[in-house]
């Protein structure tokens, strides 16, 4: 079976060239064929996609796009929707991650989109989300109209499954033509998720394209990168810096590099019943999507001076990890990510030798974790259920810690009690960390978080104000002017 | 046993013409137990992995240390002030170099000149040698630059030349010396760093000049580009050779050489790549599972551990990061088993380094 990539308002499929790629996980196969745009068609998509939000979607209110996606966020949540069958037929040979980690993270994930959360995340961005459709009054006085760019262009990045919908969405919120490049490595859900809008709503399905290029060679990237008005970009920094150079200046970048993200656990929280649980929890965060999440915790910082020391909570992870690999298998590494985690658990392993470092499981086991006694800084692990565990004789040794890799922070998952959570919270932002969850929902950002510490939908608009001044002068010109 | 014995018994062990698995697994238990013994950080490792002399009755079994731990450690038998040599690796992990400590060299000349006759000098006696890297002088910590000196000293004719130096390549002597050599009808041999050929091809061909060596003539390249020059492919690099130089693929010679180890690898020519390497009978390599350390079946592609019986004096067994294949008579190269990217938006370790490193 051939699946089709992408959704190409105005093309048929046999006007466009495909390139097929083939995956393979759990003993099964997919093809799919992805679109490979010419220079020309790039074009005239761009100004298609274009044209339409401007003569269309500019003109429709936010609550009607509202409705489409959430109409669209309920047949997905359906698992007898066929499309959600196929997503979960699909997903988990195309990512490598298990069946029930895809179904489980796709309902978690979609349940943020639904009609009550997106409320939620034009009211966390905007005192008035009316001011997406028309004028409204602004506090300072005179009137205030938000704008959102007649053509975004998103490029997504990464295996995990459905990501691409979070900024996807937020354009469509704030009314943006758009254009999606499809990650290679999940290159459906978004595609999908377009079909599906056009299906509901065809006048919005007009407004949106999803299509693939071959990072850096081909012919349609350029015409995309110059057609855009604002570009949301994920990926590594290097990645991200290739692609600033070839934007023109006047276009809005938003990149969103790599992240790394860690836990931090109170001595409070580290009793014999507590522990337990955070162990599980941890160890969740740790498995969901093998840590490829830029919010998954790599390393955990815990503090000495509980009823379990450090090194019991380690065993405790450990004996965690150990238990979830039967209930959700790891993905079949790549020789190069399996080199990863060698040659991290190779160092760890001769740090060892200087004592004060313990490693737990085998070398063959689908995770690895190690703890050391002497604090250290923040600092990858192999990913793919690798986990450092760093005793420390308070957490306020922490920020300190991390501070040195403030564009790499993100994330922080902290168990300690209220006071505490927010002394740290206090210490952590001040160092870059822009998200404190609490342990097993650091995978799982709320409806309206700050991606990255910046607003999802008020970065994507500019505001036209329509001043007081003019406003009063407008009155001198009435009919009804005396 | 002290190092005068192992030194003397590794010497005679190099110059038997042949060694059997048996002869081979004695001799590597022998030196397993001298470096258990002196070599305190390797001790350490091995216990670590529940390996001991005692327990060890296959060289395979014998535990191979990662690369990046002659960064980490101090791996040497004898005391590493009084190393007579300590050769250092180009490549740094955030400013620390991997070092192999040499006590004596009497182990590694001996490795290196049998093989390097045998593999090399093609049944001759000598051949004049020109030289695309710096000397020892200039680099005394360079097992490389060690490796050429003595190509040249007990290989190359009285008139072989070092055509790097100080300010750099000199590109007009070396042209005068090729011109000569081609026009002389006697065969000639470039011998370097495979970085070092790059602007001499570049130089070449934009003078629109070529030249044609004699019959008989050898290249030899190692090491790869380093980001030193630009990366080509093997089949361009090679093709590139052989157009600039008039040497056919198969006179190309490349050798395969760590600073990790004191014996080097070679292929038979590659006209063909990636061609089968091979090392003398007192190295043998393993293709493992880079996280198991288990032995990959022959034509399956893994890391490579090389078993190098002449690196007595630091460890023998050595985890690569290279990736590999056993083939009937050697293994193939890959290269660099890179390590990955994240497959989402996660900080991997190689992102990282590079970073730290600006």
């Amino acid at each position: 079976m051939i699946e089709h990539a992408g959704h190409l308002p105005g093309l048929t499929r046999d006007e466009v060239r495909w390139r097929s790629v083939r995956h393979a996980a759990w003993r099964e196969t997919v093809e799919i064929a992805l679109p490979e745009l010419d220079e020309a068609q790039a074009q005239a998509l761009c100004a298609r996609v274009r044209a339409d939000a401007r003569s269309r979607l500019k003109r429709m209110d936010v609550a009607r796009i509202v409705a489409v996606i959430d109409e669209a966020i309920a047949r997905l949540l359906d698992r007898q929707h066929p499309l959600r069958r196929k997503a979960e037929d699909l997903l988990p040979i195309v990512t490598g991650y298990d069946r029930e980690t895809v179904r489980l993270g796709l309902t978690s994930y979609l349940k943020t989109f639904r009609r009550p959360q997106l409320q939620r995340f034009l009211a966390e961005d905007f005192s008035n989300p009316g001011m997406l459709d028309t004028f409204q009054p602004a506090a300072k006085g005179g009137f205030v109209r938000a704008y959102g760019p007649e053509l975004l262009l998103h490029v997504w990045a990464g295996n995990v499954p459905a990501l691409p919908l979070w900024s996807l969405i937020c354009g469509l919120l704030v009314k943006a033509g758009t254009v999606g490049k499809l990650a290679s490595a999940e290159p459906l859900m978004a595609g999908w998720f377009a079909g599906l809008i056009a299906e509901i709503d065809p006048e919005l399905g007009e407004c949106l394209a999803i299509v693939w290029w071959k990072g850096g060679e081909a012919a349609g990237e350029a015409a995309f990168l110059r057609a855009a008005d604002t570009v949301i970009a994920y990926g590594s920094n290097a990645t991200l810096e290739a692609l600033r150079a070839k934007l023109p200046a006047t276009t809005r970048f938003l990149p969103h590099g790599h992240k790394i993200g860690f836990g931090m656990i109170a001595r409070t929280a580290l009793d014999s019943r507590k522990a337990m649980m955070l162990a599980r929890l941890a160890a969740h965060d740790v498995a969901r999507y093998e840590q490829q999440g830029c919010y998954s915790p790599q390393l955990l910082f815990v503090e000495r001076g509980g009823r379990v020391t450090p090194g019991e909570f380690a065993r405790y992870v450990a004996h965690e990890l150990a238990a979830l690999a039967h209930r959700h298998p790891r993905r079949a590494l790549s020789p190069e990510e399996t080199a990863s985690v060698a040659a991290w658990r190779g160092a760890q392993e001769l740090r060892a030798l200087d004592g004060g470092t313990e490693l737990f499981g085998e070398p063959a086991d689908p995770w690895s974790v190690v703890h050391v006694e002497k604090p250290e800084a923040l600092n990858p692990t192999g990913l793919n259920r690798t986990l450092k565990l760093v005793s420390v004789d308070s957490l306020d040794a922490v920020p300190a810690l991390v501070a040195p890799y403030r564009s790499y922070l993100q994330t922080a998952g902290i168990a300690a009690p209220p006071a505490e959570l927010f002394r740290l919270a206090g210490r952590l932002g001040e160092v870059g960390v822009t998200r404190i969850a609490a342990l097993s929902h650091m995978g799982a950002p709320e409806a309206g978080w700050h991606h990255d510490g910046r607003f999802s939908l008020l970065d994507l608009v500019t505001m036209t104000e329509i001043e007081h001044s003019a406003e009063a002068a407008a009155e001198g010109f009435a009919p009804y002017a005396d | 046993m002290t190092q005068a014995e192992i030194v003397e018994a590794l010497l005679a062990f190099i110059a038997a013409p042949e060694a059997t698995e048996a002869e081979f697994e004695a001799m590597a238990l022998t030196v397993f137990s001298y470096q258990f013994r002196h070599n305190e950080p390797y001790r350490r490792f091995a216990l670590q992995r529940g390996r001991t002399p005692l327990s060890v009755r296959r060289w395979r079994d014998i535990p191979a240390v990662p690369i990046t731990a002659f960064k980490d450690l101090t791996l040497s038998c004898s005391p590493p002030e009084r190393a007579e040599r300590i050769f250092m690796t180009s490549g740094t992990t955030q400013g620390v170099r991997g070092r192999s400590y040499h006590p004596t060299l009497a182990v590694y000349d001996h490795s290196m000149l049998l093989n390097f006759r045998a593999r090399f000098m093609r049944g001759r006696d000598r051949i004049p040698m020109g030289i695309l890297f710096p000397d020892e002088t200039a680099l005394p910590n360079s097992s490389l630059a060690h490796y050429l000196a003595l190509a040249r000293h007990e290989c190359g004719t009285p008139d072989s030349a070092v055509f790097i130096g100080e300010p750099g390549l000199d590109l007009d002597r070396m042209l005068a010396t090729l011109a000569a050599a081609e026009a002389s009808g006697e065969p000639y041999a470039l011998l370097g760093a495979s970085y070092s050929f790059v602007p001499v091809m570049d130089a070449l061909t934009a003078r629109g000049q070529r030249f044609a060596m004699p019959a008989g003539s050898l290249i030899l390249d190692t090491g790869g580009f380093k980001g030193q020059s630009r990366e080509m492919a093997p089949d361009e690099f090679y093709d590139g050779l052989s157009a600039t130089f008039g040497v056919p693929r198969s006179a190309c010679i490349n050798m395969y050489g760590m600073t990790e180890l004191s014996t080097q690898f070679y292929d038979d020519g590659n006209a063909t790549t990636p061609p089968v390497k091979s090392g003398p009978h007192w190295i043998r390599s393993r293709v493992v599972d880079p996280l198991t350390g288990t032995d990959l079946p022959e034509g399956a592609r893994g890391v490579l551990v090389h078993h190098d019986l002449a690196h007595f004096n630091c460890v023998s067994a050595i985890l690569t990061e290279d990736a590999g294949e056993i083939v009937p008579d050697g293994f193939r190269l890959f290269g660099r088993m890179g390590g990955a990217e994240s497959k989402g938006c996660s900080v991997a370790v190689a992102e990282f380094l590079a970073a730290a490193r600006g």
